[in-house]
């Protein structure tokens, strides 16, 4: 049983660890990645309608 | 005695502060999701965002729908009933859903033909017809899979708000979420959708930490390991204990629903067609990998606090929820997690924490809705109209669908009384389309000789799956597990489409007909790079 309670605690603790960070990284990124859609849309739209 | 009900229920810690709280979020996120419809030209834009996502949006995007309030819900459920042990789940869900990324297996080559719809690529590897039925299973199994989102996702609200003792509660909280998730998702289709599924990431991913920290404190981070150990045993950390709930076959199948969870479901699988190249794709599965693990881990931890909470600090719960034999109705276990975070988190905490559970819930009902509202206008209705649709006559049959696909999630929550734990429930339905969707994409994608005619019977052999479910047991006089019916399923799909492909393979299409780019794309020869999976 020792192995699962060790197992499960590392897998918890690391897990929401990288989560974390990811989700650090996701925020700054989407952000850039939300713009980058806008402009990509309206070149779209502009070359030619729809 | 049992314990009054409006007892358990009252104790919250739910302040004014945090309906000031929740409902300025709703307003926030309301209203961004109306201003971006401007964007909205064409069906591309309304169904994949002009296929426009960067890697990071598609990775917000792809955990925003898939770490639903429902899935928080059923995962809390999971831990409450089963412990450490579920946490096997989790596991197989992150580790297969890397897999997916590193080797593209299905999403790489899918996003390549540059599809709207997984239907689309029944049509052009098996035919029309082919496309017609695979959306009619999709949209059936998709929308029966839904049906519980609504009043699961409510039952959060009532219980950790204290509203449950009013026999009003539920079915209002239902109605107005719901009537706030259509409003901006008739209005601005994916665009609104991945910009308010980013915000939600942003205050989910916040929250979700948040939960799991507070909770361990709550009930101790080693002693929940011992009440666990206590309590339940070896089952409560091996899933594969003799007396536990789990066992091998249930391990394998959700093993294959890690796979289906990622690279099978539509809604999934949009986020793949909507990402802005292959490469993309790839990326993206492999980093929401961590998600698709923690999406469960988190709330099976929280389900497991739960149990720790009203197993060592509260008699008048354990009263409730375990009611000693003869003495009462047991309540509904789906409630234990939202209560336990009503006592124990604090005021405004637990204003942030709703609204974090809110943007779960609206970032998987606004996918879902607009999913499979598309699939039946582009892969049912306008191939039977011979594609005589307009884009605007598309966009809005889909808006029409997303309102009466609401109204069904509001009808189904309200009278649906199956006894299923909510995950398998959930399994059960959804096996309905993808394990004939597993059989097609596999089979499509990667060998040649699957033909037109064990499409349509692998497709037809995944109905058998709604035999999982209790209410269907019931009425036959059976009881299979789940979990074997599922594993069955799958073996009949898989059957179906290799025995019918041999025993009536396609004709040989003319020189004029000869395949085109796209279509040599997905026929098993064509994997010519080691990308190219």
């Amino acid at each position: 049983m020792g192995f699962w309670v060790l197992l499960w605690k590392a897998t918890l603790v690391v897990g929401l660890a990288v989560y974390a960070g990811m989700a650090i990284w996701v925020t700054i990124g989407g952000a850039r990645d939300i713009r980058r859609l806008f402009n990509r849309l309206d070149e779209q739209h502009k070359q030619g309608p729809s | 005695m049992p314990v009054p009900l409006a007892n358990v229920f009252s104790r919250t810690n739910f302040s004014a502060l945090d309906w000031g709280i929740v409902a300025g979020y709703l307003s926030v996120s309301v209203v961004i999701g109306l201003l971006v419809r401007k964007y909205v030209r064409n069906m591309a834009d309304f169904v994949t965002a002009g296929r426009g996502l960067g890697t990071c949006l598609g990775i917000a995007t792809l955990t925003g729908t898939e770490m639903g309030l429902v899935t928080l819900m059923y995962s809390a459920q999971k831990g409450f009933v089963g412990g450490f042990a579920a946490f096997h789940i989790a596991v197989a869900a992150g580790v297969v859903t890397f897999f997916v990324g590193l080797t593209g297996l299905i999403v790489y080559r899918l996003r390549k033909l540059n599809l709207l719809t997984i239907p689309e690529f029944y049509e052009r590897r098996f035919g029309p017809k082919t496309r017609i039925l695979g959306g009619v299973m999709l949209a059936l199994g998709g929308i029966l899979n839904m049906g519980l989102f609504l009043k699961v996702g409510s039952i959060f609200i009532v219980g950790v708000t204290g509203l449950s003792t009013e026999g009003w509660a539920l079915p209002t909280v239902m109605t107005v979420l719901l009537v706030l998730v259509l409003v901006y998702t008739v209005l601005g289709g994916m665009i609104s959708v991945v910009i308010t599924d980013y915000i939600q990431f942003v205050v989910l991913s916040a929250g979700m930490i948040g939960i799991t920290i507070l909770s361990a404190r709550a009930v101790g981070w080693e002693g929940i390991f011992g009440t666990i150990q206590a309590e339940m045993g070896e089952r409560g950390f091996n899933p594969l204990a003799a007396e536990g709930g789990f066992g091998i076959e249930y391990v394998i199948w959700m093993v294959f629903l890690g796979l289906v969870g990622c690279a099978l479901w539509p809604t999934a699988v949009a986020r793949a067609l909507a990402a802005e190249s292959p490469q993309t794709v790839k990326k993206q599965f492999m980093w929401s990998s961590v998600s698709y693990m923690i999406r469960n881990m988190a709330p099976y931890f929280w389900g497991v606090c739960a149990f720790g909470y009203i197993a060592t600090q509260s008699p008048e719960l354990q009263e409730a929820f375990f009611p000693a034999e003869g003495t009462g109705t047991e309540m509904n276990n789906l409630y234990a997690m939202p209560i336990f975070l009503g006592r124990v988190l604090p005021a405004g905490v637990l204003g942030i924490i709703t609204a974090a559970m809110i943007a779960a819930f609206m970032s998987t009902h606004d996918s879902y809705l607009l999913c499979w509202s598309s699939v039946i206008t582009q892969d049912i209705v306008a191939p039977i109209m011979k594609n005589r649709l307009s884009t605007s006559g598309r966009i809005r049959l889909t808006r029409i669908l997303i309102v009466a696909i609401g109204a069904y999630i509001l009808y189904w929550g309200l009278i649906y009384k199956g006894a299923d734990d909510v995950w398998d429930y959930m399994a059960v339905t959804g096996a309905i389309y993808f394990t004939g969707a597993f059989a097609l994409l596999v089979g499509g994608l990667y060998w040649k000789r699957a033909s037109s005619t064990g499409a349509v019977m692998a497709l037809v052999a995944g109905c058998s799956a709604i035999l999982g479910l209790g209410p269907v047991q019931d009425l036959l006089g059976i009881t299979i597990p789940s979990a074997r019916m599922g594993l069955i399923s799958i073996g009949l799909t898989v059957t179906a489409m290799v025995v019918g492909s041999l025993l009536f393979p396609d004709k040989p299409k003319p020189a004029a007909e000869a395949p085109s780019r796209n279509e040599t794309a997905f026929s098993a020869g064509a994997a010519s790079s080691k990308e190219d999976v």
